[in-house]
């Protein structure tokens, strides 16, 4: 009989995650993508009237981006591939390491990054006039939820990346769909089924969050926070349903399509 | 779950095909393999690249799946007891692979902590002469020292099974003298070890068992001398005018640029009388040479396609006659 125990082994997971997170420490550009560059959204909560929700709805929105995009996305998306092409994957997996052991622990690293830096974005942001999240346990949920969809995007992404170098055309498809709701919220008059549609898209439904979970603000035009801690969960459904919509899609994707060494 | 039919194999493979790719691109790398490897023997696995040797360990080492046939690895299935068995086989794959940017001692550090009941990094280390080098990163270590590390993860859970893919490709003489000590070493502690080589020497010094395969199947199985056995040995020299070549025992002549070749089932034999005429006719037999069966002449002939016991693979067609105009 197979147990958990069996299946995923915690310990040798976080044993894993901190060789990678001490390999990625020992590379510089990988390093500052998964580590510094999403502080620098923050520097936009100096910008505008100190405290106005709309601008720090934006900065949160982009820092979410960022962290999504870089030490989780592009981050785990270059270490799978550059390790498969190493031939360590295929290496570690002739040991004991387990498959979803091998994939939490690449993860790992800029997970936490990213978990770390959202919590960090709550104190900064109030100290620079803004108010605290409306709704804390969905802004955490959503923190969650974001880490997992975009590892999974890394995951799918991987099966056609050839190389490290070549993830940086392959990741072009899914940083687009993530910014492309964010980019264009701030577009006044689109049409009601062109915003509709971008709705659906994972930086949308990101955005979205931000926007009702942190700052209560009600709508894409809304500038005041209106939103009660109960009426943000009804509103959260959406987002939160395209986003389980999205991590579902790459989750399956990600496991037919999984290839652990590198093309012949 | 189906329990080893023979609890004597550490290894038992019964009509393992392996093909890649689909429809008209597809190839098929093993043609129905038979594999025993005896519990305690050092097994080789010996073949020419492209034999098909790498497509076979990768499904006994649970990697890849088999198109057909089945395999039992210590009695388990190396897919669905994949756990259970990665306790106690150790691999070593054909190519390395590590991270360039730890050093050796926390490769081992790192590998260490995958390992239900591992060995202590330190003697690791020592076991594979690696001490000077433990603090280099591992992008810094030649290609020797990388396979060293490697053999350390491989052995590090003290297994039962070790598979080992050409492990001596690339290293010096003197590395590879040294695994050989330790491969033996390690059947000498009880352990099972299956071998992969193109090395004739390695294989035949090292092994208990020999299984030789070619194109996709194998096709002799044995110790190295009685796969041996059944060929002739071979008396040559630099042809000259009026030697006698329908000695006793000879089987074959060959002709072969300056030199005269006779292939004899009775070397002690022909060679007397060969020696007798010389002797008699005071004749220099230049470039004399004779030797015994060796691994040598059976594997070549066996790669050259020149063994009566290996057919063609099937899907290399002979041009029917005619089919050509």
């Amino acid at each position: 009989m197979t147990t958990l125990a069996d299946r995923f082994s915690l310990r040798r997971t976080l044993s894993l995650a901190r060789w990678n997170a001490v390999l990625l420490s020992r590379n510089r550009l990988a390093f500052v993508y998964a580590a510094v560059l999403p502080l620098l959204p923050l520097a936009l909560l100096f910008t505008g009237e100190r405290g106005a929700p709309s601008v720090g709805a934006g900065a949160i929105v982009t820092m979410f981006l960022v962290i999504a995009l870089f030490p989780v996305y592009y981050n785990v998306l270059s270490q799978f591939v550059s390790r498969r092409d190493e031939l360590v994957l295929k290496r570690m997996r002739t040991g004991e390491s387990r498959d979803a052991e091998l994939l939490a622990s690449i993860a790992l690293p800029g997970a936490i990054t990213a978990l770390v830096l959202s919590a960090l974005a709550i104190p900064i942001a109030a100290a620079l006039g803004q108010s605290l999240p409306v709704n804390p346990l969905l802004y955490a949920a959503l923190t969650v939820l974001a880490v997992i969809m975009f590892a999974a995007f890394a995951y799918w992404t991987a099966a056609w990346t050839r190389s490290a170098e070549a993830a940086q055309l392959t990741s072009m498809p899914i940083i687009l769909i993530a910014s492309i709701g964010p980019l264009t919220n701030s577009i006044p008059d689109m049409s009601e089924r062109l915003r509709d549609l971008l709705s659906l898209t994972p930086g949308a439904a990101i955005s979205d969050l931000v926007r009702i979970g942190w700052f209560g603000l009600d709508g894409p035009g809304a500038e005041e926070a209106t939103l009660t801690f109960a009426e943000t969960w009804s509103q959260a459904g959406r987002p939160l349903l395209v986003i389980a919509a999205w991590t579902y899609v790459a989750v399956v994707l990600a496991r037919r399509s999984m290839r652990w060494e590198p093309r012949a | 779950m189906t329990n080893n039919p023979d609890s004597t194999s550490a290894v038992w493979v019964r009509g393992l095909r392996r093909t890649y790719g689909q429809g008209a691109s597809a190839y098929e790398a093993v043609r129905g393999v038979d594999l025993d490897v005896p519990v305690g023997s050092i097994t080789a696995l010996l073949g020419t690249n492209g034999a098909g040797k790498t497509s076979t360990l990768e499904v006994i080492e649970g990697l890849a799946p088999a198109t057909a046939g089945e395999i039992r690895v210590l009695g388990l299935d190396p897919v669905a007891d994949r756990a259970a068995l990665r306790r106690r086989t150790g691999v070593l794959l054909q190519r390395s692979g590590f991270s360039g940017d730890l050093t050796v001692r926390e490769t081992l550090r790192m590998w260490s902590a995958t390992v239900t009941s591992p060995r202590s990094v330190d003697e690791m280390l020592a076991l594979l002469s690696l001490e000077q080098r433990a603090d280099v990163r591992m992008l810094a270590l030649s290609g020797g020292e990388t396979r060293r590390v490697d053999l350390a993860c491989t052995l590090m859970g003290s297994p039962e099974l070790v598979i080992l893919d050409e492990p001596t490709t690339g290293l010096d003489p003197e590395s590879r003298r040294e695994v050989w000590r330790l491969v033996s070493g390690l059947r000498d502690g009880g352990a099972t070890v299956l071998i992969t080589t193109h090395y004739l020497e390695e294989a035949e010094t090292l092994s208990d068992r020999l299984e030789i395969m070619h194109a996709g199947q194998i096709v002799r199985s044995g110790t190295p001398t009685a796969i041996a056995a059944g060929h002739p040995s071979k008396i040559s020299f630099v042809s000259a005018a009026g030697v006698p070549e329908d000695l006793a025992g000879v089987r074959r002549v060959v002709h072969e640029r300056d030199r005269t070749t006779l292939e004899t089932d009775a070397l002690q034999t022909s060679l007397s009388d060969l020696l007798a005429w010389a002797a008699h006719n005071r004749v220099e037999l230049d470039g004399l040479d004779a030797r015994s069966p060796s691994l040598e002449t059976v594997f070549l002939s066996i790669a050259d396609g020149r063994d009566p016991a290996v057919s063609a693979p099937q899907d290399i067609e002979t041009p029917k006659e005619g089919a050509l105009r």
